[in-house]
């Protein structure tokens, strides 16, 4: 069997793929890769075509050797690549022979960089998906954060592959001062203060450390809406939960699938990977679009990434 | 009935109605996620019925959410006139065994000293209950179940606790619930429930689904032992 095995496995690396589709009525996450346009970049890189799984690298520093030849990308925040020790160009193909030594290091910016290996990782489907969810304890190797010696399967596909035309510098790294978050507001938006509506649309926030795969703590002006519980409903990604201490909670993608404090609205998608990429002290402000503004920057998008990767 | 349809984010669409939780809104619920899969097929990527609530996901490049409002107001409205709702549940009430005891249950003394009451009063009320299964979700076989006896309204902790066991029985407002797997909480713990409530290894994963009926029935410590709960 192929396998790579991981000497030193990071903070907190994950096996993630595009992630799972109806089990939110079970309570199951959907879970997948934060930046999906990044995982996206590193699937075309290799010929990909199955949705294939990543090893997903939080600030990166991460160690492994392969039983086999196989090509390699690191795609999302850009770090250092090593083999054997010796520094290899970033964003492009790597070959990894069997027995060497692959390191990847701190990423200069950004937050979650992904590891993709030719023919991709060959652990169980759970739910038609390999992705890890640690709170459930399903997917990926064993349910959990990946740690040192654990040794993961590649599929028989994984060998020195063709390259493709296709950018793997494409993620979600917002080089900006300020990151707007643009949302779409929800039913609730008319319902919550005026005063406090201002404040989320005009003031600043700031990631706090406190910012994982199940959602981003933000700094700032306090929203206090005064509202301790509602009926609890579906959450979404995105979606701004404001709960008792006034603090707002960005929803990812291992969010709690029900949830009942209140939410003026969602965060569109291709602005939760921005902020899923930002680091803790990132100021951000947010932006109110309507519906149809958010179609409209997932079309321009999707065509941008289809010109980018073909 | 009135109800309201809006975004929930960029790719899902929510229908809330304006209406107190009931179980025939439940299974009028149940249904429309029902009609909405079998009408829109793998174009949902999910969905999930809440208290009042039915949240549909589209996979944005295949389904327009107008397309998905029209249709959610549609048959809503029709749905909603007719007398038609059918129950989805014909299963009896699943029986769920708890062990009430100040052992596995920390909170039992203090809610019963807060309420009045004895703890043995406190567990023919809490067992004497026919609940109904409002939502799941929050985590893997989490189950909304009301509506609690007024008698038992209590509030939640202040501060959460950081692991509750798997298999904790607990009430907060007018609902209770059997923890499935250790998680925070700031519900309250009345007892243990040793019978396992989620198992992705088993079809279906989950003990408890929507619309279901479920009735609490108090054990002693020998046969919550016996069937695998733990002191």
């Amino acid at each position: 069997m192929k396998t790579l095995t991981l000497a030193k496995a990071g903070i907190a690396s994950t096996i993630q793929d595009g992630g799972r589709l109806g089990t939110l009525q079970a309570g199951i996450a959907p879970a997948g890769a934060m930046d999906p346009l990044a995982l996206k970049a590193g699937q075309y890189c290799l010929g990909h075509r199955a949705g294939e799984a990543a090893i997903e690298i939080a600030y990166g520093n991460i160690r492994a050797t392969s039983s086999h030849d196989c090509s390699l990308v690191v795609t999302g925040a850009p770090a250092t690549v090593l083999i054997d020790n010796e520094p290899a160009p970033t964003q492009c193909i790597h070959t990894l022979r069997a027995g060497q030594t692959l390191t990847i290091g701190p990423p200069s910016e950004g937050v979650y960089s992904y590891l993709h290996v030719s023919g991709g990782f060959n652990t169980d489907l759970v739910f038609a998906s390999r992705s890890t969810s640690p709170r459930e304890g399903i997917g990926g190797l064993h349910g959990g954060y990946l740690r040192d010696q654990d040794v993961i399967p590649l599929s028989d596909g994984a060998s020195v592959s063709d390259t493709y035309r296709a950018d793997p510098g494409l993620c979600k790294i917002a080089q900006r001062a300020v990151l707007t978050l643009r949302y779409v507001p929800g039913y609730q938006y008319d319902e919550l203060a005026p005063a406090l509506i201002q404040r989320l649309n005009e003031d600043h926030f700031e990631v706090t450390a406190k910012a994982n795969r199940m959602g981003v703590t933000l700094n700032g002006p306090l929203l206090q809406t005064g509202v301790e519980s509602l009926l609890s409903e579906a959450t979404c990604q995105g979606a701004i939960q404001i709960p008792p201490d006034g603090n707002p909670i960005v929803l990812m993608k291992d969010r709690q699938t029900m949830g009942g404090y209140p939410i003026p609205g969602a965060v569109i998608e291709s602005d939760c990977a921005r902020l899923a990429q930002a680091r803790p002290g990132q100021r951000i402000r947010f932006a109110a679009c309507t519906p149809q503004e958010a179609d409209n920057i997932r079309w321009l998008e999707h065509h941008y990434v289809e010109t980018r990767l073909r | 009935m009135l109800f309201t349809i809006g975004p929930a984010g960029d790719t899902a669409m929510r229908l809330t109605f304006q209406e107190p939780p009931s179980p025939h809104l439940t299974h009028l619920l149940l249904q429309l996620q029902r009609t909405a899969q079998a009408h829109f097929l793998d174009a949902l990527s999910d969905s999930v019925v809440g208290y009042t609530t039915l949240t549909l996901f589209f996979m944005p490049l295949r389904l327009q959410r107008d397309q998905v409002s029209a249709w959610l107001e549609k048959t809503a409205r029709s749905l909603s006139d007719s007398k038609q709702v059918e129950a989805t549940s014909n299963k009896e009430a699943v029986v769920l065994p708890v062990f009430y005891d100040p052992a596995v249950a920390p909170d039992l003394t203090s809610v019963a000293d807060d309420l009045g009451m004895t703890v043995d009063a406190l567990i023919t009320v809490h067992s004497a209950t026919l609940y109904f299964a409002y939502a799941t979700g929050f985590a893997p076989g989490f189950c909304y179940l009301g509506t609690l006896d007024p008698r038992l309204k209590t509030q939640r902790l202040s501060t959460p606790r950081l692991r509750v066991p798997a298999g904790a029985v607990a009430i907060a407002d007018q609902q209770t619930a059997v923890y499935p797997c250790e998680s925070p909480g700031g519900w309250r713990i009345i007892g243990a429930c040793p019978v396992t409530l989620f198992d992705i290894t088993a079809t279906p994963a989950s003990t408890l689904a929507v619309g279901d009926s479920v009735r609490f029935e108090a054990i002693d410590e020998q046969t919550y032992c016996s069937l695998g709960g733990q002191l």
